[in-house]
């Protein structure tokens, strides 16, 4: 039953040895130390780009908000006290900057009167050349933003579930509820991951869209 | 391991994205796991949330350069003012509190100067809410040597305390004031100050004889240290 996700040990912290030097790399940021500050802010980059671009759908807004978060990082590198992995620390602040962007930008298109944008899945959309990751990257849309978010930590960047209740602020059980919602609504949105074939998949979507 | 019970079906459900992502600790795992093999259901819900955790993290098509990002990083942090300290030792961060205490900024002193005024305003009026409104005749100034002051019965008429004054030898040289006191000398008959001094105190021993009398001040200076336990001769 062991698990095998090749790019999961570059998202989680599963590694101590990693966890010992991104805290040995904080406190040198705490001394001010910008080559330290470099390192760790390459380490987190392409994760939190990945994530990040995922959930805003935008690259010049995940970019805004990995650096609104490094910005702290740099900050207040010197009250880190280790209590957390370094790892679940830089994600926390990560996710109150990108839940903030999502409000701000929830609040500007009330402001706007704009619709939420929506994502096409329809039956329309050539199922054979758009991969499973694309389709799924518009049912992660579809959730509410603490779901998507819960899923996004869980299944790409691997945290455990007490990590991830740490980072999002909430208890173990409200993780594990949001993430027992957002499989059920995922699994209506794409019917591929029940082992279900593309057509059962554009039958689910022109449900969705009747 | 064999002593080990698997968990109940929905522990299972609610373990399952942590079985697929491997953070489950082993003895959690080991429960699952056990729930897994006998439950068509979890077992198929476990293979897909497999393929949410491949699908999500097959490598990227698209690369993200860090470099100019970090470089727009540092610039930001080169124009904003330097952060705090870290940490101040304890010393030092108990004296920059104080520091702080005694400079309150802008809108603190214009507080500070509204209390203290209203505190001086305050201690003021307690002042003077402590000091009497009344005057005493005993304390006043003698308006001059070789006068009694003399207050009558209120009903009595003005002949009779004509009468009276000129039984006991007096004549009134001052008032009456707001409180109905007269000043009254002894009638002039060109004798001696000595003697003047004995006759003002007999005037005041029959004075104070009369029930119209309510009292009469100064005594003459003897008889007000040979009668010093009652210096004031009120009638009841």
């Amino acid at each position: 039953m062991a698990m095998a996700h090749g790019d999961m040990a570059d998202g989680a912290t599963h590694s101590g040895g990693s966890a010992a030097r991104e805290l040995e790399l904080i406190e040198r940021v705490a001394q001010r130390d910008r080559r330290a500050f470099e390192e760790l802010y390459n380490l987190y980059h392409r994760r939190l780009a990945r994530f990040l671009t995922r959930l805003t759908r935008r690259y010049e807004l995940a970019e805004e908000i990995i650096n609104d978060t490094f910005w702290v990082v740099w900050r207040s590198a010197g009250d880190f006290r280790g209590d957390s992995q370094p790892s679940t620390w830089i994600l926390g602040i990560a996710y109150r900057k990108a839940r903030n962007a999502f409000r701000s930008a929830a609040r500007s298109r009330a402001r706007q009167n704009l619709e939420p944008p929506s994502f096409p899945l329809t039956s329309e959309e050539p199922a054979k050349e758009t991969e499973l990751r694309d389709w799924l990257s518009h049912a992660l849309g579809e959730l509410p933003v603490e779901q998507r978010l819960a899923v996004e930590l869980c299944y790409e960047l691997g945290h455990s579930c007490e990590e991830i209740a740490t980072i999002m602020g909430c208890p173990v059980n409200t993780v594990k509820t949001r993430l027992f919602h957002a499989r059920a609504k995922l699994q209506k949105l794409l019917p591929e991951l029940a082992g279900r074939p593309a057509d059962a998949r554009r039958k689910g979507t022109q449900e969705r869209g009747s | 391991m064999s002593s080990m019970v698997a968990c109940s079906h929905e522990e299972s459900r609610r373990l399952l994205p942590w079985l697929a992502n491997g953070r489950l600790n082993a003895a959690e795992r080991t429960r699952v796991e056990l729930h897994v093999r006998a439950c068509p259901e979890c077992a198929r819900e476990v293979d897909m949330q497999r393929r949410l955790c491949d699908a999500l993290t097959e490598p990227e098509r698209v690369t993200y350069a860090p470099g100019p990002s970090f470089r727009k990083l540092m610039q930001r942090i080169d124009a904003a003012p330097a952060p705090r300290p870290a940490a101040l030792p304890l010393p030092a961060a108990r004296a920059a509190r104080l520091r702080a205490a005694w400079r309150p900024p802008g809108l603190a002193w214009a507080a500070s100067f509204v209390l203290l005024s209203l505190a001086g305003l305050l201690a003021a009026t307690a002042y003077r809410w402590s000091q009497p409104l009344y005057v005493t005749h005993t304390e006043a100034p003698v308006a001059a040597p070789g006068v009694l002051h003399v207050a009558f019965e209120r009903s009595l008429a003005v002949g009779d305390v004509e009468q009276l004054l000129l039984s006991a030898g007096a004549r009134i040289v001052e008032g009456p004031d707001r409180s109905g006191v007269f000043g009254v000398a002894p009638v002039a008959d060109g004798t001696a100050p000595a003697d003047a001094d004995a006759r003002l105190r007999l005037i005041a021993a029959r004075l104070r004889a009369e029930r119209e009398v309510r009292w009469v001040e100064p005594l003459p200076d003897r008889q007000r240290s040979e009668g010093a336990s009652d210096p004031l001769p009120r009638r009841p």
